[in-house]
């Protein structure tokens, strides 16, 4: 009888050792849930190039702005600093959009596509006539941003090069850039690298944007592209030149 | 009678040491297969007060239970059933079951010693 007690109370033990090792394990997943991603592999790829990319053109951003502020400190001859400050000068003009610019870039036209009757995509649904859809001026903020996100030095829109402070937005019916109308079909060149460019598009999903309104995203390669400079009038309103002391 | 308690420590501190863990979409099957233990635990403590324990009927309840407790609610979830919700229910019925037992038992015990 003792021995067989002894027994019941080794098993039970073991038991309740077994219950402990699931009640702890219990314990820890609710508390501590095993995180799962639910992105897929494509997506998390795409997510990863564009921060890498995002990443080099910071990098790269650095090392221009390391290196200015070098040649700053390094100048110690009058000649030398002023021919660095005329640099800078240029360049900034170069970014304010005074001057026009040549180089490698890519031309994007944004044409009507001729067969809004066929069946785009799978066959099975059939894609609406579409003479309503239009683009408007979102869809064109959105692709220059694009465009500028990943580098472009210059950007003109139908010739007419973008700056900082450009309005790109529907008045009535059509789009205006600054205060000039546009119409369709839209150009739009773009100074910088290419391939970067080309592929940001295709990351981005332009092509299928445009197409739901019936538009065909043309994007071309070109190794010289000129863009002019902006020729807009600016009114300078508010600002005024620093006085400091010492200044002649 | 010591000896389950300390196993259940033993099995408490092994179970922290081992930093097992089961991701979230399994983890509804152990809380059912933990349900079905404690639920047979209290169902032998339970037969054990009445003089009724069997150790085969006991073990072989606990091992079932569990097993099939679990196995249910995976099937269920692949006929898209939610039999789990049905085991939760059961055990957590038969589970206050032999709680409310095991309690009138240990109390009458107790009034008979104090008389």
């Amino acid at each position: 009888m003792l021995q067989k007690s002894r027994k019941i109370t080794f098993i039970l033990a073991i038991i309740s050792a077994i219950i402990g090792v699931m009640l702890t394990v219990q314990l820890r997943s609710s508390l501590h849930p095993v995180h799962k991603e639910s992105r897929s592999i494509a997506e998390l790829r795409t997510t990863l190039q564009k921060e890498l990319e995002k990443h080099k053109n910071l990098l790269a951003d650095i090392s221009k702005y390391n290196q200015l502020y070098y040649q700053y400190e390094t100048s110690l001859s009058e000649d030398e600093s002023i021919s660095v400050m005329k640099e800078e000068l240029a360049r900034t003009r170069r970014m304010a959009g005074m001057v026009g610019m040549e180089g490698e870039g890519i031309v994007i036209d944004v044409v009507d596509a001729h067969t809004p009757a066929e069946p785009v995509g799978d066959g099975h649904m059939p894609v609406p006539v579409v003479g309503d859809y239009t683009i408007d001026d979102e869809d064109l903020r959105w692709l220059v941003n694009i465009l500028f996100a990943n580098g472009a030095q210059a950007v003109s829109i139908n010739g007419h090069r973008l700056i900082a402070t450009t309005a790109i937005r529907n008045v009535g019916d059509v789009i205006q850039i600054d205060t000039r109308t546009i119409r369709a079909p839209y150009e739009i060149k773009a100074l910088g690298e290419p391939e970067v460019l080309l592929s940001a598009l295709k990351l981005e999903g332009v092509e299928e944007n445009f197409q739901l309104a019936n538009k065909k995203v043309l994007a071309e390669k070109r190794d010289k592209l000129m863009i002019s400079a902006n020729n807009e009038t600016r009114v300078i309103q508010f600002m005024k030149p620093v006085k400091q002391k010492g200044d002649s | 009678m010591w000896l389950p308690l300390i196993g259940l420590i033993v099995g408490l501190v092994v179970g922290f040491l081992l930093d097992w863990r089961v991701p979230q979409e399994y983890s509804s099957y152990l809380s059912i297969a933990l349900l079905a233990g404690l639920d047979t635990i209290f169902g032998g403590i339970r037969s054990f007060l009445e003089r009724t324990f069997n150790v085969r009927i006991f073990m072989s309840g606990f091992f079932f239970n569990t097993l099939f407790a679990a196995g249910l609610a995976f099937i269920g979830g692949y006929l898209g059933i939610d039999l789990y919700l049905a085991a939760i229910v059961a055990f957590g019925v038969r589970l206050f079951n032999n709680l409310a037992v095991i309690r009138r038992i240990v109390l009458s015990k107790w009034i008979n010693q104090q008389e």
